[in-house]
């Protein structure tokens, strides 16, 4: 759920703007650069953003009997990295606002922050850090899906209890208001988000090896093993 | 019909064939009025011109407009109560000015957002895309960005086609089915859509463009008469909104 067109005030807005500005920057720059040296990584750059799009649109079981969606950042960050995730989840973002009335175009800025840059830093954060302790790529993936989906709304949290503190207890009692509303009730989705990425991940290593091996997330299996 | 209904209606709308560029001005002017101004009277008038327009001039289904706004009203009413309610030593309980509070963000949300639904309910995003290359967004930016927006539909009804089938042979029968079947789903359109990247690639190499497909942008003419009325619809909200308060 992404803050709505109109919620956040003036300086809130354009604060969060600023703050989300050089990431995306920086990621347009990457993919410029990929652009220039691999013209065909626009369409497989397109295929990314229009598959976190749609990846968002899945509906994702919960053990309620309800159903959510996922964020669909941290299997993007992973396969592509979170520069590439700042503009690709940014542009994401404003198809959300203009094609499903999900967020805005003022608040674009502050779900930037939250859904492109701090969903999937830590996502990937989480990924590599699994890795380099020795787990699987399963398992890495897990947790890299999960934090990044828990990141994106802890951000979101964090964001409107800047924007609106309470009246007794200040920022913190803010914060723990807008947690429990929107962070802790995304744990049992963020796990969920977890196992889709941990079943999409494991569905790719059968029928999309050499592009797992393209893009770094699995080595290549030595010539001549197979025999 | 591709399958989203803002999209739907903006190709339908009777504004399709005015300029985005003067679309965007009344909207962007609607937006960061309904932002700024007071949300007693300001956001109430920003909301009934952006729903009067949509509705009235540029003929989008009020089914339509109705079904889009029902996402971010959601947010809107949890983040409002949420903000509103105190947590004090004697226990949660309502703000002083929790009603006056609430209303204002309720009001400035739904303004806003009822400008940006005008916006997306008559420009399709095709003709705002040439928008950002003027605002000098880098050409590969923009071109990313209408590979995104010319994928997502086909994958969208990949989606919806795999989904059925899914469902057809009992794949949603139980919540482990369930997400075994959602894991393979999005696999099977992920790697759908690197496929038919490729496959638009070499189509596209093997016509000799290999930077990308390239296509002339529409000129729809700006209107005067248009902007001028735009101009001075805000300006009067602006007034009204200042003369009222």
């Amino acid at each position: 759920m992404h803050i709505a067109e109109g919620f956040l005030p003036v300086g809130h807005a354009v604060g969060w703007t600023i703050a989300a500005a050089p990431f995306v920057v920086h990621g347009a720059r990457a993919v410029v650069r990929e652009v220039r040296e691999n013209p065909e990584a626009t369409l497989l750059l397109g295929a990314a953003g229009a598959f976190t799009f749609v990846l968002s649109a899945i509906k994702l079981p919960s053990v309620t009997g309800s159903s959510s969606h996922p964020t669909g950042t941290g299997p993007g960050a992973i396969l592509f990295r979170p520069p590439v995730m700042a503009l690709l989840g940014t542009v994401v973002l404003l198809f959300q606002a203009l094609l499903l009335a999900h967020g805005g175009l003022t608040t674009l800025g502050a779900n930037a922050f939250a859904f492109a840059v701090v969903g999937p830093w830590v996502g990937y954060g989480a990924y590599r850090l699994t890795r380099a302790v020795g787990a699987g790529l399963l398992p890495a993936v897990f947790a890299g899906v999960a934090l990044a989906d828990l990141a994106t709304y802890v951000t979101t949290s964090v964001q409107l209890a800047l924007a609106f503190p309470d009246a007794g207890s200040g920022l913190a009692g803010a914060l723990v208001k807008f947690l429990g509303v929107f962070a802790v009730t995304q744990i049992p989705l963020a796990v969920g988000e977890g196992l889709l990425g941990v079943l999409l991940f494991r569905a790719l290593t059968g029928n999309a090896r050499p592009e797992l091996e393209r893009l770094g997330i699995l080595t290549p299996a030595p010539t001549g093993s197979a025999a | 019909m591709t399958g989203l209904a803002v999209d739907d209606a903006a190709w339908a709308s009777a504004w399709r064939r005015r300029a985005p560029g003067d679309k965007l001005l009344l909207c962007g002017g609607l937006v960061v009025t309904a932002l700024v101004l007071p949300a007693w009277p300001g956001s109430l008038l920003v909301g009934i011109a952006a729903v009067g327009l949509a509705l009235g001039p540029a003929r989008v289904p009020a089914r339509t407009f109705g079904r889009a706004v029902r996402w971010p009203l959601a947010f809107v009413a949890v983040g409002a109560v949420t903000a509103v309610v105190q947590i004090g030593s004697g226990g949660p309980g309502w703000a002083p000015d929790a009603a006056a509070t609430a209303g204002s963000l309720v009001g400035h949300a739904m303004a806003g957002g009822a400008a940006v639904l005008l916006l997306a309910t008559t420009t399709p995003m095709s003709d705002l895309l040439p928008a950002l290359r003027r605002a000098r967004v880098p050409a590969a930016v923009v071109e990313v960005a209408s590979v995104v927006y010319r994928l997502l539909f086909v994958l969208l009804d990949s989606l919806r086609t795999i989904r059925e089938a899914q469902a057809a042979r009992m794949g949603y029968s139980s919540l482990r089915r369930s997400y075994r079947s959602s894991g393979a789903l999005a696999a099977a359109v992920l790697v759908r859509s690197w496929d038919r990247a490729r496959r638009m690639q070499d189509g596209l190499a093997g016509r000799g463009m290999e930077t990308g497909l390239r296509v002339l942008p529409e000129t729809l003419p700006s209107s005067a008469l248009f902007l001028t009325a735009s101009g001075a619809g805000i300006a009067g909200i602006v007034t009204a909104s200042l003369v009222l308060a």
